[in-house]
């Protein structure tokens, strides 16, 4: 019997897609390799109704919702976690890959004296062995990982894809007993507050990501990249030579120094594609690619091209988009 | 105050990664700081201007090669460098090395500060940080982008998916860097040269637990595609329709 528990973030009360993404495709997993239980764990006070209907399968949800859990606490988390994982005896736990988890989970490990695979794209944790593989070196090469421990904790990337429903049965939330876990005393890291960037997703969870680099030419120009993404939904990304000229904050650069995206559609505008640039999306689904140098290595790892002046071609892709989306 | 700051090396990233025989080619590989380790040396350092009578101190698990990562660190301020030479094969062990490590230098005291880098470009695991924590049983902050230090207290931010997290923690602590916490200054020359006169300490712990993940298999990654190029904006927006059921 496998059982395996899966980490629901909540952000401000509401559950991260993402996390319900894993829950999903942890679901899909234990279908297919039966005898294997599923359960959740969800840390902080959340709108349970806006995820009734998203997360398929059955099993229980244990909830701990009292205030104390609504921001992260590294001390309380790793208690909490620990302790719902060795009393329903599970040996896997799943994470999303987020700034959350990288943080909790090496802490659990050293906790459980479990083995922790960050990062992975696909995984094969059903079975005996339980390995992932991911890609390493920049993207240039694709290693696999096999945990040595019995207690396993990973940290899923998340892919914008929609998980086909396993059974019409729901998930039982179970309430937390929560008294021994919440005491007077203060456990530092205290997160304070959170400041949200109002309006759009986040370049690290967006399905569609309009991406400027050098080839933009200045600040001004990514207001057309936000009209775009605004458009569609989707968020606006940059590279390095871009954060580096100050065009864009450093919170949406993608690459090596930045972040690896998953997004279903992703277009670089004026990227030329360093290695370090196409690090941070090798996962992505689709790639479209404008440049002006039909040369640019970026068309290497594009399935659209469009080669000719940024300014032009956006300008008629918006339009074009605008026109389309109107028509819909 | 006590400052440690944890560093490694990583192949430079114009290095070309070669594979032989399914292992990784080092042989054209120029290993450098890890970047994110650079953001977090720059901090101590600034700190340690701040904060008189502070001290340095760098550790790196690694190979002999090393040496020259740990020059540059002590070329940008570190006052004492710590090579220490037991083999690790995943980042459990190089943590629990680092913990020895700090331990034993430190005569089973703990640092008042230890910075790292938030990931390695290598790997990208990220668990060195958090994991070296828990061991040394002290708070920390993951990929830190602001830090305000009093005698007392430490308040950081660091980026979450769509904000900015506000934290605050008491020392010990441990505090990974993220890019836009700093800028880490050059070395002038006058300052590599004085640190090719200091010594690099050379210490080794007992050797830790067995490694925790293993990787079983590593090989290159083709990532090239057919591009078609079209020379329309409403061709695009078709094809992302009809083939790939965008929209």
């Amino acid at each position: 019997m496998n059982k395996f528990l899966v980490f629901l973030e909540q952000r401000e009360g509401i559950i991260k897609k993402s996390s319900i993404d894993i829950w999903n495709s942890v679901q899909e997993l234990a279908a297919v390799q039966g005898n294997s239980i599923l359960s959740g764990i969800l840390v902080g006070p959340a709108d349970l109704h806006q995820v009734e209907g998203s997360l398929f399968g059955d099993g229980a949800i244990f909830y701990a919702s009292d205030e104390k859990f609504r921001l992260y606490n590294p001390g309380n988390y790793v208690r909490l976690v620990a302790d719902t994982m060795k009393r329903e005896s599970c040996t896997s736990l799943f994470f999303a890959d987020t700034a959350l988890s990288r943080d909790l989970a090496p802490k659990l490990s050293v906790c459980l004296q479990a083995s922790l695979l960050s990062g992975c794209s696909i995984f094969d944790a059903a079975t005996a062995c339980g390995s992932c593989g991911r890609s390493v070196y920049s993207g240039l090469a694709r290693a696999s990982f096999v945990p040595e421990r019995s207690f396993r904790i990973y940290t899923i990337m998340s892919r914008a894809t929609q998980s086909s429903s396993v059974s019409s049965a729901h998930p039982v939330v179970i309430p937390l007993d929560q008294c021994s876990y919440i005491d007077g005393e203060e456990l530092f890291p205290v997160v304070r507050r959170i400041v949200m960037h109002q309006g759009r997703p986040d370049v690290a969870e967006a399905a569609i990501i309009i991406a400027g680099g050098r080839g933009m030419g200045d600040a001004n120009s990514f207001e057309l990249l936000e009209k775009i993404a605004l458009l569609l939904g989707g968020a606006v990304g940059a590279s390095r030579q871009a954060v580096d000229e100050g065009w864009r904050p450093h919170s949406e650069q993608i690459g090596q120094t930045g972040k690896t995206v998953a997004p279903a559609l992703y277009v670089a505008c004026g990227i030329s594609g360093a290695v370090q640039h196409l690090a941070g999306i090798g996962s992505a689904r689709t790639v479209v690619a404008i440049n002006t140098d039909p040369y640019a290595p970026i068309f290497d790892v594009a399935d659209y091209g469009i080669v000719g002046d940024v300014h032009v071609v956006l300008h008629a892709l918006y339009d074009a988009l605008h026109d389309f989306l109107k028509r819909q | 105050m006590n400052i440690a700051v944890c560093i490694c090396q990583v192949p430079d990233t114009a290095s070309v990664i070669g594979f032989v025989d399914g292992k990784i080619d080092r042989s054209r590989v120029n290993e450098v700081m890890n970047p994110c380790d650079e953001y977090a040396l720059e901090e101590a350092v600034c700190l340690k201007e701040r904060f008189e009578g502070s001290i340095v101190t760098v550790f790196s698990v690694a190979p002999i090669s090393a040496k020259e990562v740990l020059r540059k660190a002590l070329a940008m301020g570190a006052d004492r460098a710590v090579l220490v030479s037991n083999q690790v094969s995943d980042p459990f062990q190089t943590a629990q090395v680092l913990s020895s490590a700090m331990s034993m230098f430190y005569g089973g005291e703990l640092p008042d500060l230890v910075f790292c880098g938030k990931h390695s470009t290598d790997f990208q695991n990220a668990q060195v940080p958090p994991m070296l924590a828990a061991m040394l049983g002290i708070p920390s902050v993951s990929g830190i982008t602001a830090l305000s230090a009093s005698s007392e207290r430490l308040k950081v931010e660091r980026e979450i998916e769509g904000g900015i997290e506000y934290i605050e923690t008491t020392y010990p602590a441990l505090l990974s860097a993220e890019k836009g916490l700093n800028i880490p200054r050059k070395t002038s020359i006058r300052s590599v040269m004085e640190a090719r006169k200091k010594t690099i300490e050379q210490l080794s712990v007992p050797p830790c637990e067995n490694a925790r993940v293993v990787m079983s298999s590593i090989e290159p990654l083709e990532r090239k595609k057919i591009c078609k190029f079209v020379s329309d904006e409403k061709e695009l927006i078709r094809l992302l329709r009809e083939e790939r059921s965008l929209f």
